[in-house]
């Protein structure tokens, strides 16, 4: 589903250039649950932006569903992210004097979605995530689990085939955090790809693919891992592994 | 229209997200726009042209008749001596021709001697004033001919003010201490700016109030309160019936309509003529310097052009600038706290061409208000300047097109005033806010 090849990318300045990304390959299948670990710095966020369209590379190749992004106009890649990707970020970045149900209506609103449609959707996202009694509530007025929810509900109800989360549990509290990793693999059961940058050595190990990355590299061992499926996982969940 | 309606609620929710700053970039653009569209309204009504269908066949025609010799002298005098207008209108070539100048008299009711008359402006004027200005009528007509007559004309406001109602032909009125009675009764009529009077520097003054015949007002011994010379040793203040006509004593203005380029070329070649048998009979001792003025040129050609005007308009548009330069700048610090937002916005899914649709209507709500605001800043400032420059006091109204072009100058000045920022937003780094 995601190749990449020989992906590089580089901040430049006036005086330094930092690769913040060196040859990167990974391919990642459809269903995969995968976890991107390394120290702060090494370049995770940066390999979660250029997967979301949200940067882009120097060099090399990134392919989504076999067609490459490289050269795809903003009118595209804006398409590619609002009906292929869907965002879960540390902050939640909820529009605060959005109510719930405008958070999660936004994207659907730029895929040009009639009325019906994106009232089902959302009604549906929030069943999912279980605040659809706070549908009209403004963000402020959740918790930081519930509101973390809420960019959940946001980022499924579009109907994403990847789900991208940029240390979802960040902010959270422990329990809060727990809810939240139940409700991503739910998620995942559901056969929804999902790649998360987490620092959380615990989250890393329920994902079924831990993906290392140490300055702005791949660290091989962990690149080969066995890549569980999403019902592979959830047999060693079973199992209590 | 979901779409759109919801890029407008956005709109209005952003002013109540930051009211101050919103309402501070507003206010500075409401201030450069009212300030500019109160100099460009006095600019417009100076400037425009009057009678769009025939101003190109109006024409003021000059000659240098005075008698007294000067050979360095080879401007004629702005108006014409009674013999001048006579000597010019009996070329035949005009389709319409009428000598005219502006004075004040008082006028009353018949009778009533109990009340005071009261001041109004007169225009003494020929027959062809009226069509050679498309001067419409109300009641009544012009008058027959240019011979004397004690038959005036007036302004439908003139009629209702003396007699309660329009439709006064017939009536009778009592003009100085003598008896006239009313053969027509104007339409409202206002030519601005008033070229006919530019050789008086009248432009923007309003309309008469009563219309008196030429020959009339000779008999009388009416003169022009406005520009008058005389250039012998006549004594004007006795028997100007006889003195006005026959000597050097210049009031009056005179305009002929020339329909076609080849009347033009014939009235020049008449007023050449004219110039030559006047030489050969002695009385015109000075340089041929024939003037035959368009309408349109008239106030060029009289120097007339206000320049305090200029002055302000000039002055208006760098303020302009300078409020569109500021609430640029207060944009662009609203803008950049919305960054945020607008990556999110990005990231989402959103389009850097569904984002300039979010802009515009910021845009246009922007422009709805600062209009508003806009034009009664403008209002204020065009009563300052009527206090100010008593002259611009006829130029102070507002057409639909003038407010269209007002709405749409607003627009623009409103999106160049977010050009910038939105592009920063637009086209700023998806990522760098979001975290």
């Amino acid at each position: 589903m995601i190749t990449l090849t020989n992906l590089s990318k580089i901040f430049r300045t006036e005086l330094i250039e930092t690769h913040a990304l060196r040859d990167i390959n990974l391919q990642v299948n459809e269903g995969e649950f995968a976890a991107l670990t390394g120290p702060s710095g090494s370049g995770k966020s940066t390999l979660l932006n250029i997967l979301g369209t949200l940067e882009n590379f120097d060099s090399g190749d990134y392919q989504l569903d076999g067609k490459s992004v490289k050269g795809l106009s903003d009118a595209a890649l804006s398409r590619l992210r609002n009906e292929k990707i869907g965002f879960i970020f540390q902050s939640f970045n909820l529009i605060k004097d959005f109510s719930i149900y405008d958070n999660i209506e936004l994207p659907l609103r730029y895929r040009g979605l009639k009325v019906a449609e994106r009232k089902q959707r959302i009604d549906n996202a929030l069943e999912l995530v279980g605040l659809h009694a706070r549908r009209n509530y403004l963000p402020g007025q959740l918790s930081g689990g519930q509101q973390q929810r809420v960019a959940i509900a946001r980022a499924i109800a579009g109907e994403p085939r990847i789900l991208l989360a940029d240390e979802p549990t960040g902010n959270l509290d422990s329990l809060m955090a727990r809810q939240v990793m139940e409700l991503l693999e739910q998620i995942n059961q559901r056969g929804c790809t999902i790649l998360m940058v987490t620092h959380d050595p615990e989250q890393a190990r329920r994902a079924g693919r831990h993906i290392q990355i140490i300055d702005g590299q791949l660290h091989d061992s962990m690149l080969y891992q066995p890549m569980a499926t999403a019902t592979v996982r959830a047999q060693a969940v079973a199992q209590g592994v | 229209m979901d779409n759109l309606l919801h890029s407008f609620s956005l709109a209005v929710r952003n002013i109540k997200r930051a009211p101050l700053p919103y309402l501070l970039t507003i206010l500075i653009l409401s201030l450069g726009l009212g300030m500019f569209f109160s100099n460009a309204t006095l600019y417009y009504w100076l400037n425009h042209d009057p009678l769009p269908h025939k101003s190109h066949s109006l024409f003021y025609p000059q000659i240098n008749a005075t008698l007294q010799p000067c050979d360095t002298c080879t401007s004629p005098t702005r108006v014409l001596s009674y013999q001048d207008v006579k000597k010019l209108s009996s070329s035949g070539i005009p389709s319409a021709q009428a000598a005219m100048f502006q004075s004040a008299g008082y006028a009353r009711l018949p009778g009533k001697t109990d009340q005071s008359p009261t001041p109004v402006r007169l225009r003494v004027t020929q027959r062809d004033f009226f069509s050679l200005f498309d001067v419409p009528f109300l009641h009544g007509q012009r008058w027959a001919d240019n011979t004397a007559r004690r038959e005036l004309i007036v302004s439908k406001a003139t009629a209702e003010r003396f007699f309660g109602r329009s439709n006064v032909v017939g009536e009778t009125l009592q003009l100085g201490n003598e008896l006239f009675t009313i053969s027509g009764v104007l339409q409202d009529w206002d030519m601005l700016p008033r070229l006919y009077d530019v050789a008086n520097g009248l432009a923007s003054s309003q309309s008469a109030d009563i219309y008196l015949p030429w020959e009339t007002a000779y008999d009388l011994g009416i003169k022009s309160n406005t520009t008058t010379m005389s250039r012998d040793s006549r004594d004007y203040s006795e028997n100007f019936a006889v003195n006005g006509r026959e000597g050097d004593f210049y009031q009056a203005q005179f305009w002929v309509q020339l329909d076609s380029p080849e009347q033009v070329a014939a009235y020049q070649q008449f007023m050449q003529q004219l110039v030559q048998s006047e030489k050969a009979a002695g009385r015109h001792p000075r340089p041929e310097a024939n003037r035959l003025t368009n309408i349109l040129d008239i106030t060029a050609h009289f120097n007339a052009r206000n320049r305090q005007l200029d002055a302000f308009a000039l002055v208006s548009l760098l303020f302009l600038l300078v409020c569109l330069f500021n609430a640029s700048h207060l944009s662009l610090n609203r803008y950049l706290a919305s960054q945020y937002e607008f990556g999110l916005r990005r990231a989402l899914g959103c389009s850097r061409g569904q984002l300039q649709q979010l802009i515009l209507a910021d845009v246009a709500v922007s422009a709805c208000l600062a209009l508003v605001l806009s034009l009664a800043v403008a209002a204020a400032a065009m009563t300052l300047i009527s206090s100010l420059l008593p002259a611009t006091r006829n130029l102070t109204s507002w057409n639909p097109v003038m407010v269209i072009t007002m709405a749409g100058t607003a627009l623009i000045a409103c999106y160049l005033v977010t050009l910038y920022p939105a592009l920063r937003a637009s086209f700023g780094s998806l990522n760098r806010q979001l975290k």
